[in-house]
């Protein structure tokens, strides 16, 4: 008597015409059952128009009887309509994309998305750092490293591999010195080319430093990148809140969901007395968060150290985990790890059709 | 129909060849006129970006006008590729719901 391998192995040697694909590969073959002398399985022809493979049948029943031992095929044929899934395009095997913006410049919003990502990293996740500001790409800085990213097949490209991260920056593909400008079209497509074209490979998230503001390379993002959800970065001034209110309706038109907002700089950690002082008046995120609806992610202290650390290629919760501004990071880690769980993958990755007739 | 914050599709389908059928997260099946949409392009190649005026002209888009592929936008949107070779419109989530007339919801409107 056949052993199902066997049998496996004589229908693979049928091709579907349509998809150019064996019956096996194509998953056509299901409930496949050797009795004895008989064989007895389904034949599903899937395919997106409902079109007729019963020609597949006598084919199937030929090769299978030309195995020894067998005496009779019995194959039940039907089919299904599905179209085919296209798989997403961009970042495939990423489980999560969490934005990390700011209504406006200079409030440590790269500072914020490196210290992120090493402290998801901590907490034992595989994650990406993906350094979307393109005017003014840091991460290689941060990173202290001026690897080129490895070209993978004709025009595909491997992240640079740090600190335990996968690491991607406009800034390693262009000299550090030169300004970007860039019009807004130019924008678009150098931030789709980067998002299409990096290999990144089966990852748990992937933390994306956005440019400050809500122009051109927010909404390319917002459009091309499956976004898990948002964290916003401020500083407890009242200028910096307003444009983080602006950051917040930017995700909400877009509907990315914001897992909350950060106050960075919230206080100053004397070094010498351990003293905590309210340098910009400290809370004012967590009253704009409340304001707003959406959950307080935690205040990040100012500390000395955090902004040479990261000058020096180190940021501060790898070489110093158990200071102030590491502790909060960490915990700022642990709170996004926590609702990310609680999420779902982008809900919109069912909504793609090819129209018939 | 209502157009709720967290409105949003569920699944597409195809009643015929020239109607659209959106499964909305709120249970409503909608039926959308595929040519009526082609005419709603929100784009600033149908609709003049500043005065908000239509610059498609409905005797310009065939009568047969099918879909070719529809695609999501982010979370937010649907783009449609369409068989006269017009690519660039952006259908919020709301402006479908919108534009769905369920019977059952006459006197929703754009409550």
């Amino acid at each position: 008597m056949p052993t199902s391998e066997q049998v496996l192995a004589a229908l693979k040697t049928v091709q579907d015409p349509d998809l150019g694909k064996d019956v096996v590969s194509a998953g056509f073959v299901k409930n496949l059952f050797v009795d004895g002398a008989t064989v007895r399985f389904d034949l599903v022809a899937v395919s997106p128009d409902g079109k007729d493979k019963r020609a597949l049948v006598p084919a199937c029943e030929q090769v299978v009887r030309g195995l020894d031992g067998v005496a009779s095929v019995q194959i039940a044929y039907r089919s299904e309509v599905r179209a085919p899934k296209a798989p997403r395009a961009i970042m495939p095997d990423v489980e999560h994309v969490v934005a990390v913006a700011s209504g406006k410049g200079g409030v440590g919003k790269s500072t914020v998305a490196a210290n992120l990502a090493l402290g998801l990293h901590l907490e034992g996740k595989r994650v990406g750092l993906l350094d979307a500001d393109i005017y003014g790409p840091s991460m290689p800085t941060m990173f202290a490293t001026r690897a080129r990213p490895e070209p993978v097949g004709k025009d595909r490209i491997l992240p640079v591999e740090a600190q335990g991260l996968k690491l991607m920056s406009i800034g390693f593909l262009v000299d550090p010195d030169q300004p970007m400008i860039w019009r807004g079209p130019m924008v678009h497509g150098a931030l789709s080319q980067f998002l299409e074209q990096v290999v990144w490979g089966e990852l748990d998230v992937v933390v994306v430093d956005m440019p400050p503001g809500t122009g051109d390379a927010q909404l390319t993002l917002g459009q091309k990148a499956p976004l898990s959800g948002a964290v916003i970065v401020t500083t407890p001034q009242e200028v910096a809140l307003v444009d983080a209110r602006k950051g917040l309706k930017m995700f909400e038109q877009v509907k990315v969901p914001v897992l909350g907002i950060v106050e960075n700089m919230s206080y100053f950690v004397c070094d010498g007395c351990d003293k905590q002082h309210d340098l910009f008046g400290r809370g004012g995120a967590r009253r704009a968060a409340t304001e707003l609806g959406v959950p307080f992610l935690g205040e990040i202290p100012l500390q000395s150290g955090v902004p040479q650390s990261g000058d020096e290629g180190q940021p501060i919760v790898v070489r110093d985990p158990e200071s102030p501004a590491g502790r909060a990071f960490r915990e700022l880690a642990r709170t996004v790890a926590r609702t990310l769980a609680f999420q779902g993958k982008s809900a919109t990755d069912s909504l793609s059709m090819s129209w018939q007739g | 129909m209502r157009a709720d914050r967290d409105l949003h599709p569920l699944g597409l389908g195809q009643d015929g060849p020239g109607t659209l059928v959106i499964d909305w997260s709120d249970g409503h099946r909608c039926s959308l006129d595929v040519r009526a949409l082609r005419l709603a392009c929100p784009c600033a190649e149908c609709v003049d970006e500043w005065t908000g005026e239509q610059r498609l002209r409905e005797d310009a888009v065939p009568d047969n006008v099918r879909p070719v592929r529809i695609d999501p936008v982010g979370q937010y949107a649907l783009t449609v590729a369409w068989t006269d070779g017009h690519t660039t419109g952006i259908y919020t989530f709301e402006r479908l719901a919108e534009m769905c007339a369920c019977e059952d919801d006459q006197s929703g409107g754009a409550a």
